[in-house]
């Protein structure tokens, strides 16, 4: 019986994602873009947090995983969804190889090392004009290519086709991440941070785990970032610099960290509220100055997080219900 | 209606009509104008952000404009005359936003010509304008290629327009003979490291060290000037460096002793640098913008209408905030404005062939030639007479007028060789 409305729900929002598109402005359509793409970025960087790491170089490393697409595609001619597939890998791969160094540190330390050896990357792209294209980064990324499914033209210029094409890569990879995490070695990940010693004690090789939730977590940052490569045509090292870190780490705050909804949940809500309430409210140059301020305010308030609101909701209904049903009972 | 355009493809045609219907059965202006309507002119730059020193300045100066040329009846039009409004996005320096905001000015807010800042944004513009057709201006013309025709630089040639200062000061100080350059490694500074290259080969100034390239999110600026004026030089080069580090950096060099000649793009809100040191640390300091109450401006082949009362206005309301970019955009729109009176048009097409008809276009400094193939790969430039800048006495002074062309038709091959040592050459653009 539970089954079905659960499945009710699951459809309802599917319906909802699909038209949702036809319900907003072009210039929304764009955002909705770029949101879906963030969605999965930050719930990435999750995944690295649940052993109790966090890392100021995670937009690098969705950076790592825009170059290496961006290149296969224009040197090598690389089919766009393969590339991007291959981006997500090397990624994956740099963060194995960053692991090296990074584990020897935890914490505050792994904190300003992850930011050291990011900026290490991006001077690099900076450095390297031959093949990274240097400041200027590169241009011209070959875009996904159009494509029809009989009812529908997929044209990949258009937001709203974009869009479809990126939610289904990233409702992939979220169920992905979301499997991982409610699987042993999700369960491990959470060991790791808050019972690391008893963890080691019990035979888990902690700096192994560590080293894996970082790899899948920069495996999909790097998919995240050939996801933007694609749809806007260019990348260079100031659009993965600090300044997004601090985004992603706001989302994160201030949606909290202890649920897997809850960092969408703070990119979602702020996002909306940056790009499209505060612009429409014609407060477009007070933007940095109110979304600082709301950041402030909902650690003082909100120390759990957006997700503490939902959870109290979700709480209380559950309450409701068990009281209700109880005198039948 | 999306599945009609996408069935027959979208082409520019196709992406117009739809703009149109859309705006329309939405309740927003169109793309073409009724009689009357008012014109909207689209502003995308950064106004927050590191880099909105060169944006939010140039819409405060839009806005007296158009407030000016309302007031004078607007804009004359074959079917009568209409009203002017800029429509902002504030794309804070992200090739993302600026998609994002092009799209909205085109297809909701129905613009008939798109401003922009250029640089790192606009590679994610061009798609949108490759697929509309619309107008678009930027002030970097390192922007522009054969690949879009309807992109123009037709305020500012930078950073082309530098070599004038150089010559200016090789001229007029022939005892300088040594100078050191630092600037901000990314799509702003290369060109202009590699223009002020050229431009001190040219005077015989010799480069006593390679062009510091800091980091873009560098604040801490003493290192950068140690290592610079370690050398003695007799000039130090500022490039095109924005002005959160043209100040800190201008401070620096006032602590470290540096008593020798410097040399910028920009000296935005210079009071400010002039109080952080000291009216004699900042004699003499060359560079290329001008405060529109200067003398010289009111001269006849000044094509800027009203230059000191625009000035006067924009300090009024805007009291310290005059920078290198307060006039460029309103400049574009008198270059705009005569351009679709000429074509009775507010269509971006025919106003672009109005624009360009001759060859020849009515610069702010004096009249100049649609310019730029060797570099630019296109003539999309319009380049002619730029001024040198001195501060003397604390205030901003044109020390005279130099032309880009006859400097590149003496010197041109080396600014080719710096370019395409720097990858700057059009073609060499990944």
């Amino acid at each position: 019986m539970r089954i079905v409305p659960k499945l009710l729900i699951w459809i309802a929002v599917l319906v909802g994602l699909v038209l949702l598109p036809h319900g907003l402005s072009f210039s929304q359509q764009e955002i909705l873009v770029f949101l879906t793409i963030n969605v999965l970025l930050v719930a990435s960087y999750r995944l690295l947090t649940l052993t109790g790491e966090w890392s100021l170089g995670h937009v690098v490393i969705m950076g790592v995983g825009a170059y290496t697409s961006a290149l296969l595609t224009k040197k090598f001619g690389v089919y766009v969804p393969v590339s991007m597939l291959l981006g997500g890998i090397s990624a994956a791969l740099i963060a194995v190889v960053l692991s090296f160094p990074l584990f020897r540190m935890k914490g505050f330390y792994f904190l300003i090392g992850s930011f050291a050896a990011g900026e290490i990357i991006r001077l690099l792209w900076k450095r390297f004009r031959d093949p990274f294209g240097g400041a200027k980064g590169i241009k011209g990324i070959d875009p996904m290519p159009d494509f029809s499914v009989g009812f529908y033209q997929f044209d990949f210029f258009e937001p709203t086709s974009y869009y479809y094409f990126a939610a289904v890569v990233v409702a992939v990879c979220l169920w992905i991440l979301w499997r991982i995490e409610k699987s042993p070695v999700g369960l491990t990940f959470h060991a790791v941070h808050w019972q690391d010693k008893l963890a080691q004690a019990s035979g888990v090789n902690v700096r192994a785990y560590r080293t894996l939730a970082f790899a899948i977590a920069s495996g999909f940052a790097g998919i995240s970032g050939a996801l933007l490569a694609h749809y806007i045509g260019t990348i260079n090292p100031n659009a993965f610099d600090i300044d997004l870190m601090v985004y992603v780490l706001t989302w994160a705050i201030v949606g909290g960290t202890a649920t897997f909804y809850g960092p969408i949940l703070g990119c979602v809500v702020l996002t909306v509220l940056n790009e499209i309430v505060l612009r429409e409210l014609g407060l477009e140059q007070m933007r940095p100055l109110i979304y600082g301020a709301i950041m402030i305010l909902s650690i003082l308030f909100l120390p759990n997080g957006l997700e503490s609101i939902v959870q109290k909701i979700t709480q209380k209904k559950a309450a409701n219900g068990t009281a209700q049903r109880s005198p039948a009972e | 209606m999306i599945s009609k355009i996408v069935k027959s493809g979208l082409t520019r045609r196709t992406f117009l009509k739809s703009t149109a219907a859309t705006a329309m059965s939405a309740g927003l202006p169109g793309m073409s104008l009724a009689a009357g309507d008012t014109i909207k002119i689209g502003f995308l730059a950064p106004l927050t952000g590191a880099v909105a020193a060169w944006g939010k300045p140039g819409l405060d100066g839009c806005e007296i404009w158009a407030e000016r040329v309302n007031a004078a009846g607007g804009i004359k039009l074959d079917d009568g005359m209409h009203k002017v409004e800029f429509v902002s996005y504030d794309n804070e320096y992200d090739p993302a936003k600026a998609r994002t905001g092009a799209t909205k000015l085109i297809r909701e807010d129905g613009v008939s010509f798109i401003m922009m800042l250029g640089g790192d944004t606009w590679p994610g513009v061009q798609p949108v304008a490759d697929k509309t057709g619309m107008l678009f201006s930027t002030l970097l013309p390192s922007d522009l290629s054969p690949d879009t025709n309807t992109l123009i630089a037709p305020a500012e040639v930078h950073p082309i327009y530098n070599v004038t200062g150089v010559e200016w000061l090789a001229e007029n100080k022939p005892d300088l003979k040594t100078a050191v350059m630092c600037a901000q490694d990314d799509a702003l500074g290369l060109p202009s490291v590699a223009t002020y290259l050229a431009a001190f080969e040219a005077a015989g100034i010799e480069m006593l060290d390679d062009p510091l390239l800091f980091d873009p999110a560098t604040t801490d600026f003493a290192p950068v000037v140690t290592r610079l004026i370690s050398k003695n030089p007799d000039i130090v080069c500022l490039d095109t460096c924005y002005s959160d580090y043209v100040h800190p950096i201008a401070e620096q060099l006032y602590q470290q002793g540096f008593k020798g000649q410097i040399i910028s793009c920009t000296a935005d809100f210079y009071d400010q640098m002039i109080a952080k040191t000291s009216e004699e640390f900042m004699e003499g300091f060359i560079f290329q913008f001008p405060d529109f109450d200067d003398p010289a401006l009111n001269a006849d082949n000044i094509n800027f209408t009203d230059p000191n009362g625009f000035y006067a206005e924009f300090n009024k309301r805007h009291p310290g905030q005059w920078g290198a970019v307060s006039w460029e955009y309103a400049s574009i729109m008198d270059l705009w404005k005569a351009a679709a009176e000429k074509a009775g048009s507010a269509d971006p097409d025919a106003v672009t062939t109005a624009m360009k008809d001759g060859g020849k276009g009515a610069h702010a400094f004096g009249d100049a030639a649609w310019w730029g193939t060797e570099l630019f790969g296109i003539d999309n430039a319009l380049v002619g007479d730029w001024p040198v800048v001195a501060i003397e006495g604390g205030k901003a002074r044109i020390k005279g007028f130099r032309s880009i062309p006859d400097w590149y038709a003496k010197h041109g091959d080396l600014l080719i060789k710096h370019m395409k040592a720097y990858d700057q050459m059009w073609d060499q653009r990944s």
